[in-house]
């Protein structure tokens, strides 16, 4: 559990003063309600966890109860059956590309944004407000995608690398397509930006003046700094990608390139009545998620203090 | 670790620029691959005509087909295909299965986007056409399919001339031309019923509501249950409702036209029938855990014995029954599928209604027709369609298919006589204005929900929410 | 022009290095979602398909016209707006509530506070499918683990069908999402000086006057945060209803109906994306109106606590 260990916050409530009593009663209080809560959060997690270990006719007599065995066929069934190391590549592909091109491609948006090192910060940055409130893109975002091979200049370029015949279809059920999707995120970009805004200034200054090339810095010694920031935007972000099922739907038709959650949904579909097999599914579809979140949690909290909270 | 991650994440993106050119890029690449073999489709089919001394015998190519999810069919078609493959050495298809809630969205998507070369359009033929007595409708998205010019005209095709002529014209044509192969028929006014246990506590078939009342007033007292469906999903627990509804108006179109000049209502006298039979199908007939299981899960359960009806579609019959070289397990009592009997009338719960099932369609502009006339074909050769048929347990479109298995005995009396009919549902279309509660065929699940609790309340909400479009 | 301006970051001969590394973010900003938002106005306005080859044809007003007076279909639409506005309601107020005990909670000096909160950031991570499959498993009528407990209780439901489906999406979008609530709410209480709670304590302020005092309103950035969040989030939610109770009459919003009538996801209902169109851009109305008026509340919290 040491990735765990996060450094511990100042505690609100210090009162030395108070007596021991209404602490000790505080502290009951406090644990009542957390347990209460963890049941509450645990319990759904739990059922999976003990429906993935029944066989079928075992959650059929008993639901609820604990499971009589250890029936780890369900996972290598559920495994084999749905394709899943296929899907599982394709996640992690949309996910890692476009986190990495987002997350690259903001901070040379938001460190210019944050130091007025381009004319028209503010509009821009009211720009990326704005879009919290615009309305899902959904309908023209399929017309761009469909007929992306249309479009003057950009199409043309795209279009001039690939073999012939690949117009028609635009950027449907591609993998670049899909990812070009994932390659914005407004509230990611108002924590980088915030958060560049409590490194000091006279930081690129120095770098300015020793030769420091414009690049370099932002890789070399900006990242490094705003590592807290970046934690909870990659999270945010590859939380976002992981987890999308309708852009999926909509855009990638083929198996092959179906995302984890698509997968699911199918897989659904078919073993839907067999929920020892579908809770394995579901299990090892949260696993990657986890294992990012472990690693990159103690960050989260000190990335939202500046990203999100001071600006 | 983290430090790991951002080094990586430093070392990928480092150069800037160049470092979003080369992501880029190997995320064209994988496509390149894909849209190669799709060029090289194209390029095959080119060469097809140019040769086409060589045409018959030797296709290439690969053919994008899809279909939904239908665990038989499903089988079925991978196994067809790989014969398909066998036969012929060039060609490769690539099958995508599609929920059948997502089918609509799947053809409307990859049919604009080029994407598939065969298709099974929608999961109910054509159904829902816009007759000329309905103002005011948007027509269904398979008639918009069409006028998009997205589908191809089969008619002339050798093939088509296999299927009824019913089949063709009902369940594939518009317009003039004929878009779709229908793969057959299924009827989901019935019910499967449990021979076993209606002997054990001493019930003859019910052939009329009372006797069905009763029958499960009987079984129940036994300590069994009396029907079970599959609930979870929103259906079919309105499916087996059709067949009351059925039983009740056996002119099924004469409803609708009907509904839309004024001559029926849903809560005139046969209305608030139905309605209040729907009450009691839905809360004392069903059994409670019904909600709680899927469409495939109801038939799995109802197997288990201890139930004496289940209303749901024929296709369930291949899980009762299933194929000898299947997983699954048959029932293991003697059962049989009878109209639902939902009218005083025994005579009216004669009537088996339906739907046209899916059916194969192709896409315009494929660049590999000939190959997709050629599995068309194939499928459609009357051995390869019989074998389809009794595997999926469609009522067959060919007239030289037969069913030959415990449903094909049961139903096939009630075929004979020319009493397969499509059911309401498939020509019910609400005016454009229409509430969400006009579709009264969906009536049982009200009850079955608590949406309603009076029948003639929710047989006035749906009258009223019809009329509302047609006001407007 | 000095030497150190000709050397500074976006100043002097190379000022235009900002500019050409800050293009490919923008850009896509533009063209991805910025662009495609506003097309969805021009979109509302037409009998747009989705189809190729169907032509695209202008007709005013007619969608929402459609939408929002015509027959009882208006009547339904009216009660998807509603339930938005309900589901809002219900899940800003009660998810803030719960995410901000959580975060007092898990702040305080107790054993264990690290495990309470990542178990309750746990969810936030796994996305509306697993989310929804997990609850749907938990709620499944028939012998399921709440239907076990409503048998102790003597009582009954249908959980996911009928009219208590829609609360019981509101619980778990609560569920799904108080975690990252709580977070926010932490980062808030991190910036909070030391100081200041114990010079409140030396005072002899009692834990609740020590919250209304010093935690409350030194906890304005967080609270406005989450407070715009939840609202904005809220309104534009809808996966959970489609992973737990599909396109059903009692719980239909907004969000939903846009994928629905746009996607064909209505038997063999046609596909009709520019009345989506409109649909979403009634939605965008509803965020932008609440989104402005809740950034008014804020602001002048903001100004009226922290000057």
């Amino acid at each position: 559990m040491s990735v765990l260990t996060h450094s511990e916050p100042e505690v609100v409530v210090h009162d030395d003063f108070g007596a021991g009593k209404r602490r000790a009663r505080r502290k009951i209080v406090s644990y009542s309600i957390l347990v209460a809560f963890a049941i509450f959060y645990v319990g759904p997690l739990l059922m999976l966890v003990m429906a993935s270990l029944k066989t079928l006719p075992e959650f059929f007599r008993d639901p609820t109860g604990l499971p009589e065995g250890l029936e780890v066929n369900n996972f290598t069934e559920a495994w084999d059956l749905a394709n899943f190391p296929q899907y599982l590549f394709n996640s992690l592909i949309y996910t890692v590309v476009a986190t990495t091109l987002f997350v690259v491609m903001s901070v040379f948006v938001a460190f210019p944004i944050a130091r007025g090192y381009v004319k028209g910060a503010g509009p821009l940055l009211t720009l990326y407000v704005v879009a919290l409130f615009l309305p899902p893109a959904l309908i023209p975002q399929f017309q761009l995608i469909l007929n992306f091979g249309d479009i003057p200049v950009i199409g043309d370029v795209l279009f001039s690398f690939w073999p012939e015949g690949s117009e028609q279809q635009g950027l449907f059920n591609t993998r670049t397509g899909y990812i070009l999707l994932f390659l914005t995120n407004p509230i990611g970009l108002i924590i980088l930006v915030n958060y560049i805004k409590s490194i000091p200034r006279e930081l690129d200054e120095s770098a300015a003046v020793d030769g420091c090339g414009y690049a370099r810095f932002v890789f070399t010694i900006l990242m490094p700094l705003i590592r807290p920031a970046l934690a909870t935007v990659i999270v945010i972000h590859a939380i976002g990608i992981w987890n999308e099922l309708i852009l999926a739907t909509i855009y990638l038709t083929s198996e092959d390139n179906y995302p984890i959650t698509r997968g699911l949904l199918v897989f659904e579909g078919v073993y839907g009545s067999d929920w020892p097999k579908l809770a394995a599914a579901v299990l090892m579809l949260m696993f990657p998620m986890l294992v990012l979140y472990m690693f990159l949690q103690r960050y989260i909290i000190s990335g939202l203090t500046s990203g999100a909270i001071k600006g | 670790m983290l430090l790991l991650a951002v080094l990586a994440l430093v070392a990928a993106a480092c150069g800037s620029d160049a470092s979003t050119d080369d992501a880029d890029g190997d995320a064209g690449s994988t496509d390149t691959e894909a849209t190669e073999s799709a060029s090289d489709d194209s390029s095959s089919s080119d060469d097809g005509d140019t040769d086409t001394a060589e045409a018959a015998a030797g296709l290439e190519g690969t053919l994008r087909v899809m279909i939904h999810q239908n665990p038989p069919m499903v089988e079925w078609v991978e196994s067809f295909n790989a014969d398909f493959e066998a036969a012929n050495p060039g060609v490769t298809i690539d099958l995508s299965v599609i929920d059948a809630a997502d089918l609509p969205t799947a053809n409307q998507t990859r049919l604009s986007a080029g994407d598939v070369d065969v298709t099974t359009v929608t999961v109910t033929g054509f159904a829902n056409p816009v007759q000329p007595y309905m103002t005011d409708v948007e027509p269904p998205y398979w008639q918009q399919l069409i006028d998009a010019g997205l589908l191809m005209d089969l008619s002339g095709q050798d093939f088509v001339g296999n299927y009824d002529d019913a089949a063709i014209a009902e369940g594939g044509s518009y317009d003039g031309g004929v878009y779709s192969l229908n793969l057959g028929r299924v009827s989901y006014s019935g019910m499967f019923v449990n021979l076993d246990l209606l002997g054990e506590v001493g019930v003859d078939v019910p052939t009329t509501w009372g006797e069905l009342v009763a029958a499960c007033d009987t079984v129940k007292g036994a300590g069994y249950e009396c029907m079970t469906a599959g609930g979870a999903d929103g259906w079919p627990i309105f499916v087996g409702a059709y067949g009351l509804l059925g039983s009740l108006y056996p002119d099924q179109e004469g409803l609708v036209e009907g509904l839309w000049t004024g001559e029926a209502a849903w809560n005139d006298e046969q209305g608030q029938k139905l309605f209040e039979r729907y009450e009691v199908y839905a809360n004392e007939m069903l059994e409670d855990q019904a909600a709680g299981l899927g469409h495939d899960a109801a038939i799995e359960r109802y197997k288990a014995g201890d139930v004496a009806f289940a209303p749901t579609g024929n296709w369930q019959a291949g899980v009762m029954e299933p194929a000898a070289d299947s997983d699954l397990t048959p029932a293991e009592f003697e059962w049989t599928y009878i109209p639902f009997p939902g009218s005083d009338n025994a005579a009216d719960n004669q009537i088996l209604f339906g739907k046209y099932d899916q059916g194969w369609a192709v896409a315009e502009g494929t660049p590999v027709e000939d190959l997709a006339m050629a599995y068309l074909a194939a499928f459609s050769d009357p051995d390869t369609y019989n074998d389809f048929a009794n595997t999926v347990n469609f009522l067959p479109t060919q007239p030289t298919a037969t069913l030959d298995n415990t449903l094909g005995r049961a139903v096939a009396p009630l075929l004979q006589e020319g009493a397969f009919t499509v059911g309401y549902e498939q020509w019910f279309i609400g005016p454009a204005g229409a509430g969400q509660w006009a579709n009264a065929g969906q009536g049982a699940l009200w009850f079955y929900n608590g949406d309603f609790a009076d029948a003639a309340e929710a047989a006035d909400q749906a009258q009223a929410d019809f009329e509302a479009g047609l006001g407007g | 022009m000095t030497a150190q301006q000709r050397t500074l970051f976006g100043a002097g001969r190379r000022r235009f290095i900002p500019w050409l590394l800050l293009a490919p973010g923008v850009g896509f900003y533009l063209v991805m979602a910025v662009g495609p938002s506003i097309a969805t106005a021009f979109y509302s306005f037409t009998d747009a398909t989705g189809l190729r080859g169907l032509p695209i044809n202008w007709v005013g007003f007619d969608n929402y016209n459609e939408f929002a007076f015509e027959g009882a279909r208006s009547r339904d639409n009216l009660d998807a707006v509603q339930r938005t506005l309900l589901f809002m309601v219900l899940v800003t107020v009660l998810q803030f509530g719960v995410g901000l005990l959580m975060a007092i909670l898990v702040n305080q000096r107790l054993k264990g506070s690290l495990v309470f909160r990542t178990l309750f950031f746990v969810p936030v991570i796994l996305g509306a499918v697993v989310q929804g499959l997990m609850w749907k498993l938990f709620l499944r009528p028939g012998g399921g683990p709440m239907d076990t407990i409503y048998g102790w209780l003597g009582l009954e439901s249908q959980f996911l069908a009928g009219p208590s489906a829609f609360y019981w999406v509101v619980l778990v979008q609560i569920w799904a999402n108080a975690g990252f609530t709580m977070v926010v709410f932490l980062a808030g209480m991190q910036t909070i000086p030391a100081e200041l709670n114990e010079a409140a304590a030396v005072d002899g302020a009692t834990g609740w006057q020590l919250f209304k005092n010093v935690t409350w309103p030194q906890l304005t950035p967080a609270v406005n945060t989450n407070f715009l969040l939840n609202i904005i989030g809220s309104l534009q939610a809808w996966m959970l209803f489609l992973v737990l109770t599909g396109f059903t009459n009692s719980t239909k919003v907004l969000g939903y109906v846009v994928y629905a009538e746009g996607f064909g996801q209505q038997g063999t209902s046609s596909f009709r994306q520019g009345y989506a169109a409109a649909a979403s851009i009634v939605l965008f109305l509803l965020v932008l109106v609440l989104g402005m008026a809740a950034n008014f509340v804020v602001t002048r919290r903001e100004r009226k606590y922290l000057g």
